[in-house]
């Protein structure tokens, strides 16, 4: 929390007004009115789903009078984390999943930062349709993506496919192998764009200046690229990754969509689709177990990345 | 006192929620299934029917132009048949009848939404309608009346006569002929597969199951026993893995899919196990093969004659009913009557559960695009050699995911379908216990 | 750039970054163009026809199939859309901006607090947050109802951390305190003074919030079992998820695609230079 918030500006505090009514500041009831209209919906659909599922996460159902009985619920301590942890299924979706985030972010980091970098050189020209191009797909929804994407996967309907075999290569994109890779070509397809633009926008707000000096050493774009440019935006790198990493924890729409088409996506593909899955069994408490112990991991991993990153380049 | 009763109150509205997502209700606070009063109400009834059939409405509609007394009602859920049914349960505003199929009675039950209909004499009369195995999964095994039979899908093999012929295949009788036809077909024209396995249908694969009676649960005294994984699942199981491994059957094609179709369109596949609602889709689907479609019935294990089921449907007698002498009048018209019948079978292609059903005109004639055979002798036949002691069980959900979820992986060369059924048992025994449903792995 | 300083060097790497920008913009564009050939054919090309050449023109046809498709569902599924995204967004701005606004502006006891619990809050994965909600709303019985979506789509913790950073950089504190000594009330102070300066950033969180929802495909499909419910993305998804069984809606399913996506791409690159605002205070600069 730390991390982000010293840097976040600090709010003007002006000295307090003698002139001002109400001893200068506005009342109480003024600032709550404020603040309510936020406050309110997030504790009722932030928090309280928070709450919620941790609670829920320690209950467990017995039942009473034998398989035709009835059933209710009661405090149950760890146990559905318990068999959480020992489900090799969820173990196997993380390890999808980590497998997944630990090449698609990195690839997808590299491609946005280098034509970043590209767009901000005087090398290129066309800059505005290079940058409209890879922007677009923010505008579709996963969904849709993944949609468009499973067309061009599909062997009946693939251009691509086609191509690819005038070429004497016959590639199976929803194979057991691939298939994961292509649900990563998804997300890297929808996300480039965004992260390019917040890279892009770090560089923009680069002080002109400060490559005068690098210039006059003699550097050229590359050096002042990677020496001068890239350290600059390392937090908006850092703000990348972080929003990435809860990206990928989160996946649910594209491998959903992908499965429509491939019998290689299992029904505990991903995390979230372990919980939902959990969930449409009727077995509530240990969906908001996973529920719960993917919302930490996220909370570890994305802390963590921004705690190490932030002592390694002393942000 | 207020803390104990809050937290009750929330624990009662988890429990019932919960069961939304399945589309269940749950029993947290609810009495187990009690048998309801049969008293004839004074006056006009109206009753409430929810269903997914094709044309109920015009059914519907029959029996309220006879019946001004007992007017009925009908909404359709086929959008989200269980999650609407869940929903109303969860509110107290469920039906007095729902369509419920054969394999979610037990789940339902198991959270208390039916009402047992026994207490009516006219609804344990019913028993003897119905074909007998359809009678057994609605009553528990005679424990009660819970639903009445509607339709059923008893199995049976579709074949493409002319590429038998043109290979010189015989008709397979039992499962090893099948295999050995399946094998000499591929060695005249590994182009052309016998037919092919859909890893993604535990449903259908289930039926397969059933054929060779795996029963695959039972229940005795006050708990469940699972034999998912059992010697004669295993049989069924080994029999499709050598298939798959010998790469004689097609994995890449899902039911009823585009590429399914295709497939047959392009002659590369030569038969389909099936069931009987099945032979319309290749009625509309491949109107082009008209003549070249026989049907034949299921190849047997050995002298075991058995046939299988894959799908169909009950209509349910729901927990709340305030009126269940009228409801057992018209469920008993809806699904007995030949005049109904009839036009559900016309309208929703509903093939039907009760014995006077099988006798129907329009099932007693030949059918014009599978060479004028009268294929429904065969479904008839198939539909009274089904085992009357297989069960569902309380999560089968759960438990066809993992199935499908194993079956898949073993069809991309990931393990067999043998250890497919070993995931299923599992998944069947911690589902259970995770609901504290009370059961025991084997007999 | 006739600058005769540049040498034959740049030359070359300017033609090969050229290059590998071309590619790239190769790759973005040929789903999308993939998209725009596939809903100008009539259904028996899409798999007979190269998908990225130009057949019969059918387009005007597909978009009428497309909207009279069961009663014409995918025009309702358009209004739900803009009710959850646009709608949605538009409230969620307006709280956002109200709330990042007294946190910027006025000094009270607790304000760093709250402002990180806010910051919290873009860190919870909201996908881990539906299946509690669903719990929770089908005990007040609003599951299955446009609020089931609307309601949480409203909060954007994200909103309020750029509206308290752009009140900052928007709104100087004398604008404020002379509003004050013309004795208008904190609300019309806000109104008439501090909404038109952040006008700009308020359009910025708008659009950050409306991508938000228009993605959120978790949400509703928890939620909503009603088809005439549905957003445009649960809609396409539960026809492709039927186009195995019913193949001539692969048609509507890419038409669909293409009608519901070409609108948004026009507006967000007609207000790209919002999105660079915003992008450049997101980037915790």
């Amino acid at each position: 929390m730390t991390d982000i918030s010293t840097r976040v500006p600090r709010a003007v505090s002006s000295p307090p007004g003698r002139r001002r009514r109400n001893g200068g500041r506005p009342r109480a009831g003024t600032i709550a009115a404020f603040l309510t209209p936020f406050f309110l919906p997030f504790l009722l659909f932030y928090v309280a789903p928070v709450g919620y599922a941790l609670w829920q996460s320690l209950r467990v159902v017995r039942r009473t009078g034998g398989q035709w009985g009835t059933s209710y619920t009661t405090f149950g301590g760890f146990e559905q984390y318990a068999q959480v942890f020992q489900n090799a299924e969820f173990w196997a979706s993380i390890g999808r999943i980590g497998l997944f985030g630990m090449v698609q972010v990195p690839v997808m980091l590299f491609i946005a930062l280098i034509m970043a970098l590209l767009l901000d050189t005087p090398l290129l020209r066309l800059k505005a349709f290079f940058r409209i191009t890879a922007f677009m797909p923010y505008a579709v929804p996963g969904v849709i993506a993944a949609i468009m994407w499973s067309y061009l996967y599909s062997p009946q309907l693939s251009p691509v496919i086609d191509l690819f075999e005038s070429f004497g290569w016959q590639p199976d994109f929803l194979g057991p192998g691939a298939v994961l890779w292509s649900a990563a070509n998804v997300s890297t397809w929808l996300w480039t764009g965004y992260n390019m633009l917040i890279m892009y926008a770090a560089l923009q707000a680069i002080p002109q200046e400060l490559y005068e000096a690098a210039k006059l050493d003699g550097a050229g774009q590359w050096t002042i690229a990677w020496r001068v440019k890239v350290p600059i935006i390392a937090p908006a790198i850092v703000l990348t990754t972080v929003f990435s990493i809860i990206g990928t924890l989160q996946l649910y729409a594209e491998p959903a969509v992908l499965r429509q088409i491939s019998s290689n996506i299992s029904s505990t593909f991903t995390p979230n689709m372990l919980a939902y899955a959990v969930a449409s069994g009727n077995n509530y408490q240990q969906a908001a177990a996973i529920s719960v112990v993917i919302a930490v991991i996220t909370f570890v991993l994305s802390f963590g990345f921004m705690r190490l990153t932030s002592k390694k380049a002393g942000l | 006192m207020s803390t104990t009763v809050t937290r009750t109150r929330l624990a009662a509205a988890a429990a019932l929620s919960l069961a939304l997502l399945a589309g269940c209700s749950s029993s947290a606070d609810s009495d187990p299934a009690s048998a309801g009063s049969c008293t004839p109400a004074k006056g006009k009834v109206t009753l409430q029917y929810w269903n997914t059939v094709p044309g109920m409405d015009k059914v519907v509609a029959l029996w309220n132009k006879n019946n001004p007394d007992i007017r009925v009602q009908m909404k359709n859920i086929s959008n989200d048949q269980y999650g609407t049914l869940g929903n109303a349960l969860k509110a107290g505003k469920a039906p007095d009848l729902a369509q419920v199929g054969y394999d979610q009675l037990p789940s339902l039950r198991t959270q208390n939404a039916f009402v047992d209909a026994s207490a009516c004499s006219a609804a344990t009369a019913a028993k003897s309608r119905f074909v007998p195995w359809t009678w057994s999964q609605t009553s528990f095994d005679g424990t009660g009346v819970f639903a009445f039979p509607q339709d059923t899908g008893p199995m049976a093999l579709y074949i493409r006569s002319d590429i038998f012929k043109k290979y010189g295949l015989p008709i397979p009788k039992t499962w090893d002929e099948y295999a050995a036809a399946a094998k000499k077909l591929h060695k005249a024209n590994p182009d052309v597969s016998m037919t092919f396995f859909d890893p993604n249908n535990a449903e259908w694969f289930n039926g397969l199951l059933w054929q060779n009676s795996a029963e695959m649960y039972s229940y005795s005294g006050d708990k469940w026993h699972v034999t998912v994984e059992s010697d004669r699942s295993k049989q069924v199981a080994e029999y499709w893995q050598k298939l798959i491994s010998d790469k004689l059957v097609r994995t890449d094609l899902a039911h009823g899919s585009t590429q399914m179709y295709a497939a047959y369109q392009k002659n590369q596949v030569a038969s389909y196990v099936g069931a009987s609602w099945g032979y319309s889709m290749f009625r509309d689907n491949l109107p082009q093969q008209a003549g070249k479609w026989s049907i034949v019935p299921m190849p047997t294990w050995g002298a075991n004659g058995a046939s299988g089921d894959w799908g169909g449907s009950t209509v349910a007698f729901m927990k709340g009913s305030r009126h269940l002498y009228e409801s057992v009048k018209f469920n008993t018209w809806l699904n007995t009557d030949p005049k109904a019948l009839a036009l559900e079978n016309k309208l929703g292609g509903l093939y039907p559960a009760a014995n006077a059903g099988l006798r129907l005109p329009a099932l007693s004639q030949g059918v014009a695009y599978y060479n004028n055979e009268k294929i429904f002798d065969v479904f008839a036949s198939s539909s009274k050699k089904i085992n009357t002691k297989f069960a569902w069980g309380p999560t089968q959900k759960t438990v066809n995911l993992a199935l499908q979820d194993a079956m898949a992986k073993a069809a991309a060369g990931d393990g067999s379908l043998t250890d497919a059924l070993s995931t299923a048992q599992a998944a069947a025994l911690k589902s259970m216990k995770d609901q504290a449903i009370p059961a025991t792995a084997g007999k | 750039m006739s600058n005769p300083s540049i040498s034959r060097e740049s030359r070359v790497s300017r033609t090969a970054v050229t290059a590998l920008m071309c590619l790239l913009a190769v790759y973005f564009m040929l789903p999308v163009y993939f998209l725009i050939v596939a809903a100008t054919k009539p259904q028996g090309d899409l798999a007979s026809t190269n998908g990225l050449v130009f057949s019969h023109f059918n387009l005007i046809d597909n978009v009428r199939v497309l909207f009279t498709r069961s009663d014409g569902i995918f025009g309702r599924w358009a209004v739900n859309t803009v009710i959850y995204a646009v709608l949605g967004a538009a409230v969620g701005t307006l709280i956002s901006a109200l709330c990042g606004y007294a946190l910027a502006k006025f000094p009270f006891r607790g304000r760093e607090v709250l402002f990180s619990v806010v910051l919290g809050g873009v860190l919870v994965p909201t996908t881990a947050l539906a299946l509690p909600l669903f719990l929770l709303f089908s005990a007040t019985g609003i599951v299955n109802t446009y609020l089931a979506v609307f309601l949480p789509s409203i909060v954007s913790p994200f909103g309020v951390y750029l509206a308290r950073i752009f009140a900052n950089a928007a709104v100087p504190q004398e604008l404020i305190e002379s509003a004050r000594l013309d004795g208008a009330s904190e609300f019309r102070t806000f109104f008439s003074v501090a909404f038109r300066l952040m006008t700009p950033a308020l359009v910025t969180i708008f659009l950050f919030q409306f991508v938000a929802i228009w993605n959120n495909f978790f949400l509703p499909m928890v939620m909503l079992q009603k088809e005439s419910l549905f957003p445009i993305t649960l809609g396409l998804y539960q026809w492709n998820g039927q186009t195995a069984r019913a193949p001539l809606l692969q048609e509507s399913v890419i038409t669909g695609s293409l009608v519901s996506i070409v609108p948004v791409i026009i507006v967000f690159i007609l207000l790209q230079r919002f999105w660079r605002t915003g992008l450049t205070a997101g980037s915790l600069k």
